[in-house]
């Protein structure tokens, strides 16, 4: 949704990324600038195959260890990602608790999917024997808001959006809306998401994972998984201003379409559709898009191209950092790494759902 | 916000009943749709009670459904009769809004159950059930081409997804928005609120002195909501006027709610004050009051915090003690009860309510239906994770 005329300007004023490549914006920033690939073998627990892992996550002096065992992964990087982002955007939660002033939304769509595995596991080999009360909470998908509304004392509106690859989209959205309601003073964005075996050998049966190297856009030979967490604190201009803080982005437009068919040019008609409500009939200075190495997403950015010869070459952070399937993160994320004083398109095709497009500009990191 | 927002059409599959009116009717009657667990093999559990849906499923349209798609198109499909139109509304201005629970897990239980047998199950239909897929089948079913969201926020997801489309509307962004729920028994709730010990072996007594915890249930229920001028310029009966929802979060803990209600009371607060309501206004909570413990006598807290002296006059009614605690569709089902109480100036009643818990020391409207003014109303959802919401309805007075 684009600002109407006396509406407040949203500006992104934190960032916390946890990622294949790391922790923290400048492991980012290197991977980005690289464009190498994350992709490793994964360890046996999610059987055969390669995917991006944040193996390097390391929340030691951030999660307490009592609180770690109790956390899934989506949640762990939760945790790590606002953590920086609320340091980042100079906001001191150690004070106190950040209060009912400060709102959340998440995208997701693995949060609940690992403990669900987890618990229903032994229940299926024992019985209710088996089943663990101190899994069973962690089965939701938002979890990882509980956890992080304990960890910061968080107490404002909060929603966790899924949809599939866009997730992260429509939490944004939705923080843009509270803000500009007013009920809330920040609202952090989070996209978290985080790989399990049963996903892991879902995705393998249904053959939707590239077997023969890393993905390549439009090839059409299937993606590669990755997982992570990525955390920006959001605010209106007037608030940011007011406390001082450093303004990293402004965040222009988000928007969203659907198709009434479910068909591939109905999908890509409605990507086409959501992107021209972002941007209008500007050209963008930066692209980055959502392809992931799957035909049902390339092909929907393909098209997109073609409408648009003129603009500059999309890169695709989930070739180097895997698809998260759901949260979708990662395109703000790299478009944020691009610090362009102009547009920066974000497009986010979706296999489900809401076809998704952002706007940021005047990014300054 | 510059527009005011109707529900002009209502929907409902309930273990009731498979329609609205019929839903309501039995409700008012004092029946109960919690029965003999029979969609779900646990044998070895010891509550064997749900309230199940009974509704023959199969292809919609030529396209395979999920029995969770199934019923939220065909609560859809009634709400969708009932608001008798409106035509030729631009399909960008249309949108959906879902809130779910267990979407999908049933798939992902076969799955990992054959999987754990030895056999080799198919992934497709693992794959494609996601909660996506309903909010996608309603968008497609309504011709919208506007946003689809779908929220997650466990037991309050369909009263959030019911309040981003209010936002939406009320905003001027959109002309028309289904939005409510719809849940299905699975195998992991069931689970998992018995390990928590949740659960009642008999039917569960909310606000009781001797409750013991919850039944599960499924259904769905859906809204039509649209802006008020739009309505009533194409005649459309206004079934209750939306005024704005409350959310927050608890920050106390991942399962139990605030011993003294501190969440949602702001959350109770928040609605009141996006309504313009005053505690004097209110007539009914539709309740989460779930039967167990910790919620109940934290809910009434809650709302005697909200309302101060005026929570001694207002009727409280549970939706769980006749349709079980539906999870992500329970914010819908307990609005149902509201849009309802609004446009009959009938109460629904909670059932089995004979012993009360002296904590909980509101007007439960105790076994049975009561008739009243109900001028406005506010509905509960409290979620694991501390996700409160709250949605404030007002009964359409002609102007």
């Amino acid at each position: 949704m684009k600002p109407l005329p006396g509406e407040a300007s949203i500006v992104i004023t934190g960032m916390g990324l946890v990622l294949p490549c790391g922790d923290g914006v400048e492991a980012a920033r290197s991977s980005w600038v690289s464009g190498i690939p994350c992709f490793a073998e994964l360890p046996p627990h999610l059987g055969a195959g390669r995917g991006a892992l944040c193996s390097a996550f390391k929340p030691a002096g951030i999660i307490p260890p009592m609180q770690m065992r109790r956390l899934d992964r989506p949640s762990r990087f939760a945790w790590g990602a606002v953590h920086q982002a609320l340091a980042d955007g100079g906001v001191d939660w150690t004070a106190g608790a950040l209060g009912d002033r400060v709102a959340m939304t998440v995208g997701t769509v693995t949060g609940g999917s690992e403990a669900g595995e987890a618990f229903m596991r032994p229940y299926f080999e024992r019985g209710p024997e088996g089943a663990s009360p101190m899994v069973f909470p962690n089965c939701v998908a938002n979890a990882a808001s509980g956890h992080v509304a304990l960890a910061f004392g968080i107490k404002g509106p909060s929603s966790t959006q899924v949809a599939r690859e866009n997730a992260a989209f429509m939490a944004l959205d939705q923080a843009t809306r509270w803000l500009r309601r007013g009920v809330a003073d920040a609202v952090l964005v989070i996209g978290t998401d985080g790989l399990f075996p049963l996903q892991m050998e879902l995705l393998r049966r249904a053959g939707r994972l590239a077997v023969h190297g890393d993905p390549i856009a439009e090839a059409g030979t299937g993606y590669l998984p990755g997982e992570g967490a990525q955390a920006f604190l959001l605010e209106t201009r007037d608030h940011a201003e007011s406390r001082g803080a450093r303004i990293r982005a402004e965040v222009a437009a988000v928007a969203c379409a659907a198709p009434v068919e479910e068909s591939s040019e109905a999908r890509a008609a409605s990507l086409a559709m959501a992107v021209s409500e972002a941007l209008g009939s500007e050209t963008p200075a930066v692209w980055i898009g959502g392809s992931n190495g799957s035909r049902r997403l390339d092909e929907l950015e393909s098209a997109l191209r073609k409408l648009h010869p003129d603009w500059p070459e999309p890169r695709f952070p989930k070739l180097i950092w895997g698809e998260f399937c759901g949260s979708g993160g990662q395109l703000l994320a790299a478009g944020m790494l691009e610090a362009q004083e102009g547009q920066v398109l974000l497009s986010g095709p979706g296999s489900l759902g809401c076809q998704c497009a952002a706007v940021i500009r005047r990014v300054r990191l | 916000m510059i527009r005011r927002v109707a529900i002009t059409g209502v929907g409902f599959v309930s273990s009731l009943a498979q329609d609205a009116p019929s839903t309501w009717a039995k409700m008012l009657e004092g029946g109960c749709g919690i029965g003999p667990l029979t969609k779900l093999s646990m044998p070895g559990e010891p509550a064997q009670l749900a309230a199940e849906v009974r509704l023959p499923s199969g292809p919609d349209r030529g396209r395979r459904v999920t029995f969770g798609e199934h019923i939220a198109l065909v609560a859809l499909r009634e709400a969708l009769r009932t608001t008798l139109g409106p035509k030729g509304l631009h399909p960008r201005r249309m949108g959906a809004f879902q809130g779910a629970g267990t979407s999908g897990l049933p798939s992902a239980e076969a799955f990992a159950q054959g999987r754990m047998a030895g056999r080799r199950p198919g992934a497709a239909d693992a794959i494609y059930q996601s909660p996506t897929t309903i909010t996608d089948a309603l968008g497609r079913e309504l011709g919208a081409m506007g946003p689809r969201s779908t929220v997650m926020t466990a037991c309050s997801s369909s009263l959030m997804a019911i309040g981003q489309a209010w936002e939406r509307i009320a905003s001027g962004e959109l002309d028309l928005a289904v939005a409510g729920g719809a849940e299905t028994l699975c195998m992991t709730t069931y689970a998992g609120f018995s390990s928590l010990k949740a659960m009642d072996p008999g039917l569960c007594r909310p606000f009781s002195r001797d409750r013991a915890g919850l039944n599960l249930g499924e259904g769905a229920a859906q809204f039509i909501l649209e802006p008020l001028d739009q309505a009533l310029a194409r005649g459309a009966e206004i079934q209750a006027e939306v005024c704005g929802y409350g959310a927050s979060l608890d920050a106390h803990h991942s399962t139990a709610p605030h011993p003294e209600g501190e969440g949602a009371t702001m959350a109770l607060r928040m609605a009141m004050d996006c309504a313009g309501f005053n505690p004097e206004d209110v007539d009914l909570v539709s309740a989460h009051g779930t039967a167990t413990p910790a919620n109940d006598s934290s809910e009434t807290a809650a709302i005697r915090a909200a309302l101060g002296g005026a929570a001694a006059r207002v009727s409280v009614t549970s939706t769980k003690s006749q349709f079980g605690h539906t999870l992500g569709a329970s914010g819908a089902v307990g609005a149902f009860a509201a849009v309802m109480a609004l446009r009959t100036g009938k109460v629904s009643p909670t059932l089995r309510l004979e012993n009360p818990d002296p904590a909980c020391d509101l007007d439960y409207t105790p076994l049975f239906a009561r008739e009243r003014v109900v001028r406005a109303a506010l509905v509960n959802a409290f979620a694991f994770g501390g996700n409160n919401a709250c949605l404030a309805l007002k009964r359409w007075e002609g102007r």
